[in-house]
């Protein structure tokens, strides 16, 4: 599945190596590291509580809420994935979904447009603003980092005008909790949609033209250029789809909380990149998987979820704040294992 | 393999230090302000660990760092998880919180809000710290106290509609109507939350009323926005300036005798209250339909509805506003 991973170009090398290549990629190891969370969490934050009842992570409800706790911050990880890949950035996902999430509750609130329409329309303005991204870093040719600096305050600062910083939209009919608090097959619903998203994203960057035009972009803009990749659309739709997802994860968060405020999804933009960066990819572009991206928005929620379900965790009353350290902390130990795995595996290659 | 050894080392390491099978037999109570940072909280805090200490339970007390209604979700989804036996809630917002507080009652664990309130299915109690009559009545007699029953005094509010500030006004006026007389209300003022708007609409209400006796801030920027403008007036005495506010924003202005009196509750009390109620609910000792609560070293407090009064406001004066820091 990864493009790059390159082939034993001697089959007389000895199998043991092969193996000990495959064990050492960044994305077994990652894997690894999330089933032993897992594991851990499984045998110390399962009890039985005051009534009888086993509690903790070994339930299943725990486990949805893990997927519905990450599934907005998972989404961006996903629309940040092609823009970091062809070495770009966009800080303003996080302000967008806040933009968003207002947009749809005046849309639905003060303008009183039916739910489906207002959706698209959310949808849109998403389009819009990872459009006005697209065009000042394509056509002024800023650096994305400035550029979403910009529009991670001015998206934003709209937010808080158009809600005067006080408005928050609630009241949302059933119909549309279902998106964030139901349950479809059995599973939360926000999950399917994020596997349709994960799906869609796996595909566009792992088996079409634009997922390699997305990383030679990020290897060498020029030399992409050169070699007649269309750079600009390209980058263009990156950054128009990542605005897609950051409105579509606006609509599940507001579902889950029945809620749209203006300071929805403060700060989601660097948990996101975290995800991503754990999840292996250059932030400097031109490496890394969708596969690694899932694998490190799960490593991130496993941690951060099946904290807050350890006893003594709770009673420090600092659950929260001990999975932004060791998320810290995990995301520095991994990508220096990564790194250490990888000078280990082009010893025993060479 | 020292490898193994070393896995088997840390699992074990771990097991000692978690202690597994910790949940003991102690009631558990979780108590979630909208922010745990706020010194108006810490100190709700610290009277509901004297109540969980009263009563032998074990008391979570955890929030977010800012305001956040969605990690407040999260919060109460983990202590469902954990599987407490009642958890007590100050809602950042009451349509958002209400959707977790309703899956917690659904799996058994009882549930109270205190200061701001949930959704009322999605509770048994709320713990009222004030009701807009005990604070119109108690801003309104120590204004009258202060001023002798007679005189002109002004009304500083955030805006002349929020309905919180009308409530209150309503029942400052029937206060007014029924004992005072004498006193008369010269002018409602807006401030829009803004303490140098405060300042500046104080400022104008003693020019163009020159026997303005008292400025009544009823919103906490108020006071010492009406403080300040009283102090730079040179009008310290003359005109008087009591509102309802935290202490430490208008400890300067008290302790200068610019300010008489900042009116709030008793924030510890309202923790340990909270605490109580939570615990007698899960005990079952509370039920519905009671018309009285008798919560340990506080002694009895009125149940109205499914609302326990706190009861009357707490006045901050001279004395007494150095034994309170929030």
């Amino acid at each position: 599945m990864d493009a790059e991973s390159t082939r034993v170009s001697t089959p007389t090398v000895a199998r043991a190596s092969t193996w000990r290549r495959w064990l050492l990629r960044y994305e077994v190891l990652l894997l690894a590291v999330l089933v032993v969370e897992w594991l851990l969490f499984y045998h110390f934050g399962t009890t039985t509580n005051r009534r009888g009842v086993t509690v903790g992570f070994g339930t299943l409800d725990r486990q949805f809420d893990i997927l519905r706790h990450s599934c907005e911050i998972g989404l961006l990880a996903l629309a940040l994935t092609p823009v970091i890949l062809t070495g770009g950035i966009d800080l303003s996902v996080g302000s967008l979904l806040g933009l968003c999430a207002v947009v749809f509750g005046g849309l639905t609130h003060v303008l009183g447009l039916p739910l489906p329409v207002a959706a698209v329309v959310t949808l849109l303005v998403g389009a819009a603003a990872g459009g006005i991204n697209a065009g000042l870093i394509c056509q002024l040719r800023l650096p994305p980092l400035i550029v979403t600096l910009g529009t991670y305050s001015l998206f934003r600062g709209l937010a808080e005008a158009f809600t005067r910083g006080s408005v928050t939209y609630s009241d949302f009919p059933a119909s549309f909790l279902t998106l964030g608090q139901g349950r479809w097959a059995g599973i939360p619903v926000q999950a399917w949609v994020f596997l349709i998203v994960a799906v869609g994203v796996w595909v566009w960057v792992h088996r079409t033209f634009s997922g390699r035009a997305f990383r030679v972009i990020g290897f060498s803009p020029e030399g992409a250029r050169y070699a007649g990749v269309g750079v600009r659309g390209q980058l263009t739709a990156a950054y128009v789809a990542a605005g897609v997802i950051a409105a579509l994860a606006a609509l599940v968060y507001s579902s889950r909380l029945g809620q749209a405020k203006a300071d929805a999804g403060l700060g989601y933009e660097l948990f996101a990149i975290t995800a991503v960066v754990l999840g292996g990819t250059s932030i400097f572009g031109g490496r890394g998987t969708v596969t690694g991206t899932l694998l490190g928005v799960a490593a991130i929620a496993v941690l951060k979820n099946g904290l807050a379900t350890l006893p003594v965790v709770m009673r420090m009353n600092a659950a929260e704040e001990l999975a932004g350290l060791l998320t810290g902390a995990l995301l520095l130990a991994a990508l220096a294992a990564g790194k250490l795995a990888e000078r280990w595996r082009r010893s025993s290659a060479g | 393999m020292p490898l193994r050894f070393v896995a088997s080392l840390l699992l074990v390491s771990l097991g000692a230090s978690l202690g597994w099978g910790a949940a003991d037999s102690k009631l558990m109570v979780a108590l979630l302000p909208k922010s745990k940072g706020n010194a108006y909280f810490i100190s709700c805090k610290a009277g509901s660990e004297r109540a969980a200490r009263d009563l032998g339970v074990e008391l979570l007390f955890d929030g977010p760092v800012d305001s956040n209604a969605a990690k407040q979700n999260e919060i109460v989804e983990n202590w469902i998880t954990l599987g407490v036996d009642v958890i007590a809630v100050a809602a950042e917002n009451r349509e958002g919180i209400s959707t977790a507080l309703r899956k917690a009652r659904s799996q058994g664990i009882q549930v109270v809000t205190f200061d701001a309130d949930a959704m009322p299915d999605a509770r048994s109690f709320f713990v009222n710290q004030a009701t807009p009559q005990g604070i119109g009545e108690a801003l309104m007699d120590e204004a009258a106290r202060l001023c002798g029953g007679e005189g002109e005094f002004a009304i500083i509010c955030a805006t002349l509609t929020a309905g919180n500030q009308r409530e209150w006004q309503r029942e400052i006026e029937r206060r007014r109507q029924d004992r005072y007389p004498g006193m008369k209300l010269v002018g409602v003022r807006p401030c829009d939350d803004l303490k140098d708007r405060a300042q500046s609409e104080a400022t104008a209400l003693m020019s163009a009323h020159p026997k303005l006796r008292l400025i009544m801030a009823i919103c906490s920027p108020a006071v010492p926005g009406a403080a300040e403008a009283v102090k730079q007036a040179g009008k310290k005495g003359a005109v008087r300036v009591v509102g309802l506010g935290l202490p430490n924003e208008n400890r300067r202005y008290v302790k200068e005798g610019v300010t008489d009196t900042v009116i709030l509750w008793k924030t510890e009390d309202l923790g340990y209250l909270t605490v109580q109620a939570a615990v007698a609910l899960a005990r079952g000792e509370l039920k519905p339909g009671a018309s009285s609560f008798k919560a340990g070293s506080l002694g009895e407090f009125r149940v109205e509805g499914d609302n326990i009064l706190l009861g009357k406001p707490f006045l901050f004066t001279r004395e007494n506003i150095d034994q309170f820091d929030f």
